[in-house]
C-alpha cells in the first residue's frame, strides 16, 4: 500500500520526473540469447541474467523497473507452446526483480501485446484478450507496485488489457501505445488516431498515458508535442535508440549516440512528460545519463 | 467506354472494400465472356494499386490492407480457373515466402504474401519458423523467381544471410532474386548479406518484386 501511494505522490509532485528503465530485450540479446527463444523463459532458465539487468537499471538510477514479462500473456505463451508454465514464468520474473529492487524504488508489472490480432488481420476476440491478460495479471498482482501495459498497436487490445487488470487490481496503470508516423500524423498500425487512443485511455481511467517503441527519440519529441495538446493526463515516453544495425557477428546493435538520445529526452521532459525511459537499444548507460539530466533540472 | 465504366466499378469495389460487389462483378465478367486479362489488370489490379497508394498516404492501415487483399484473392479464385482453362497464364512470377527458422512471427510475412498474390503473383507461403534448406528446396521445386525471407527478431536475421550463403555454395544464387523483410531489416543489412532488395511494408514489397522481375 505504501508503494502505491508513492507512485501517486510522484504524480502529484510537479518537480518529480519519474525515471523508468530502458530496453530489456536488447540487453538480453547482448548476453547471447539463442535465436527464436522467448526472452521470458529466461526467468526460469537463467534468472541471474534477468536479475543483473534489473540491478544495472536500478543502479543507474531508475526510480522503477519493469518485470521481464512482456511476452508472458497466455496467448503469447501459447504461440510458443509453453502456456502451461504461465505461473512459473511470471512468478520467477517477480522473484528476480524483487531481489534487484532497492528500498524506496518501485516494481512495475510489464504487460505486452498478445501477438494475436483481431479480424481481418488475425482471429483474436476481445474476450480472448481479456482472458489472456487476466491469467497473466493474476500471477503478478500481489508482487508489483503498478502496471505498464505497453507496445500495443491496437487500441481495442489495449482496452482489453486495461479491463483485465482493473478487474483484479486497484494499482496504478500506465498505458502505452506504439505509433507510427504517417503523412497524416501519428497512427497505430491498425489505424487508430492519437485522438481516439487518448480518449479511450482517458475513459478507461488509467493514471498515465504513454507511447513507446517504434519511434526513435527525435520522432518521440514530435509525438509528445501532439499528446500535450490533446490530454491533461500525465505522459510517459519510452522511445527506441534509433533503428537497429547488425555487426559482423550477426548481432544487433543501436548506434545512436547516447548524447543525442538524452538531448531529445531533455526536450521531452521540458515539453512536460512525467515518466521517462527507453525502449529497444537503450541500456543502463542511457538511463544513467538521463538520471544526470533529471538531477540537474 | 461502357467497358471502362465496368473496370472502374470493379476498382471502386476493391477500394471501398465491398466484398460482395467485387465477387459479383467477377462472376459477371466470367459469365459474359469478357476479356479477363483486362478485367484483372484494369479493374482488380487498379483497385489493389489504389489501396497501396492509400496505405502510403496514411489513409489506409493494416485492416484495410488485409481486407482488400483477401477480397482481391477471392475474386481471383473466380477469374483464374476460367483464364487457365482458356490457356492463359497470367501469373507475373512465382514467389516462395517464409519466416526464417527460429522466428515464429508470421503476420508481416502473411500480409506480404497476400498482397503479392493480390497483385498477380503465384505465392507459396511456407509459414513461420522454416529452416533455410526447406525454403530453398521449395524454391527449386516450384521453379520460383523470387525467395522472400522474413525475420522479426534481430537474433534471427542472420538466417536471411544463411539463405544467400547456401544458394552461393550450391552455385544457384543467380537462379533466384532474394528479398528480405521484417522490422529490424535495413538497407545496410540488405547490402551486407547481398540480398537483392528489402521492403519495409507489403506495398513496398510488391513494388520491389515488380522492379526485380521487370514487370
Amino acid at each position: 500500500m505504501v508503494n502505491i501511494m508513492k507512485f501517486h505522490d510522484w504524480l502529484k509532485d510537479d518537480s518529480k520526473i519519474v525515471l523508468f528503465d530502458g530496453g530489456m530485450g536488447s540487453e538480453i540479446f547482448k548476453r547471447g540469447i539463442k535465436p527464436g527463444k522467448l526472452p521470458d523463459m529466461l526467468n526460469i532458465e537463467n534468472p541471474k541474467i534477468i536479475y543483473e539487468i534489473h540491478k544495472a537499471y536500478y543502479d543507474a538510477g531508475a526510480d522503477m523497473c519493469q518485470s521481464n514479462t512482456f511476452g508472458a500473456s497466455f496467448l503469447n505463451l501459447q504461440t510458443y507452446k509453453v502456456e502451461n508454465q504461465i505461473r512459473e514464468i511470471n512468478k520467477q520474473a517477480l522473484e528476480s526483480i524483487k531481489k534487484a529492487c532497492p528500498p524506496n524504488r518501485l516494481i512495475v508489472a510489464d504487460i505486452g501485446p498478445s501477438g494475436e490480432f483481431r479480424p481481418p488481420v488475425g482471429k483474436a476476440t476481445p474476450d480472448q484478450w481479456v482472458s489472456s491478460f487476466t491469467k497473466q495479471a493474476n500471477h503478478l498482482a500481489d508482487g508489483v507496485d503498478l502496471w505498464h501495459i505497453e507496445t500495443m498497436s491496437d487500441i481495442e487490445e489495449m482496452s482489453a488489457a486495461i479491463e483485465a487488470i482493473k478487474s483484479i487490481s486497484e494499482k496504478p496503470i500506465i498505458s502505452s501505445m506504439t505509433y507510427k508516423k504517417t503523412k497524416r500524423g501519428f497512427y497505430t498500425i491498425m489505424g487508430d488516431s492519437l485522438e481516439k487512443c487518448i480518449r479511450i485511455q482517458e475513459n478507461a481511467g488509467v493514471d498515465v498515458i504513454g507511447a513507446n517503441c517504434t519511434l526513435g527519440s527525435d520522432e518521440m519529441v514530435d509525438l509528445i508535442k501532439e499528446l500535450k495538446k490533446i490530454t491533461d493526463r500525465p505522459l510517459s515516453a519510452k522511445p527506441n535508440a534509433g533503428q537497429p544495425r547488425i555487426d559482423s557477428n550477426n548481432r544487433a546493435y543501436y548506434d545512436q549516440p547516447i548524447k543525442d538520445f538524452v538531448s531529445d529526452i531533455r526536450e521531452i521532459i521540458q515539453l512536460g512528460a512525467k515518466v521517462i525511459g527507453g525502449c529497444c537499444g537503450t541500456s543502463p548507460d542511457t538511463i544513467g545519463e538521463i538520471r544526470k539530466v533529471i538531477d540537474s533540472l | 467506354m461502357a467497358q471502362n465504366q465496368f473496370y472502374k466499378e470493379i476498382s471502386d469495389a476493391i477500394v471501398n472494400l465491398e466484398k460482395e460487389k467485387a465477387i459479383e462483378l467477377a462472376n459477371r465478367a466470367v459469365n459474359e465472356n469478357m476479356n479477363l486479362l483486362d478485367v484483372i489488370e484494369k479493374g482488380y489490379g487498379d483497385g489493389i494499386r489504389r489501396i497501396g497508394n492509400l496505405w502510403e498516404e496514411g489513409e489506409f492501415f493494416l485492416p484495410e490492407l488485409m481486407l482488400g487483399g483477401t477480397i482481391m484473392q477471392e475474386s481471383m479464385d473466380i477469374l483464374l480457373p476460367k483464364l487457365k482453362s482458356s490457356g492463359e497464364n497470367i501469373a507475373l512470377g512465382t514467389i516462395v515466402i517464409a519466416t526464417i527458422e527460429g522466428d515464429i512471427h508470421s503476420i508481416g510475412k502473411t500480409i506480404v504474401g497476400t498482397m503479392l498474390s493480390a497483385n498477380g503473383f503465384e505465392v507459396y507461403d511456407l509459414g513461420a519458423d522454416i529452416p533455410a534448406e526447406h525454403i530453398i528446396d521449395t524454391a527449386i521445386e516450384k521453379n520460383a523467381d523470387v525467395i522472400g525471407v522474413s525475420a522479426l527478431l534481430t537474433t534471427t536475421m542472420f538466417g536471411q544471410k544463411k539463405i544467400i550463403d547456401i544458394l552461393e555454395n550450391k552455385g544457384i544464387r543467380n537462379k533466384f532474386k532474394v528479398i528480405i523483410g521484417g522490422a529490424p531489416v535495413t538497407k545496410s543489412w540488405t547490402e551486407e548479406c547481398k540480398a537483392d532488395g528489402f521492403a519495409s511494408s507489403a506495398v513496398e514489397a510488391v513494388k520491389l518484386v515488380k522492379e526485380l522481375l521487370n514487370k
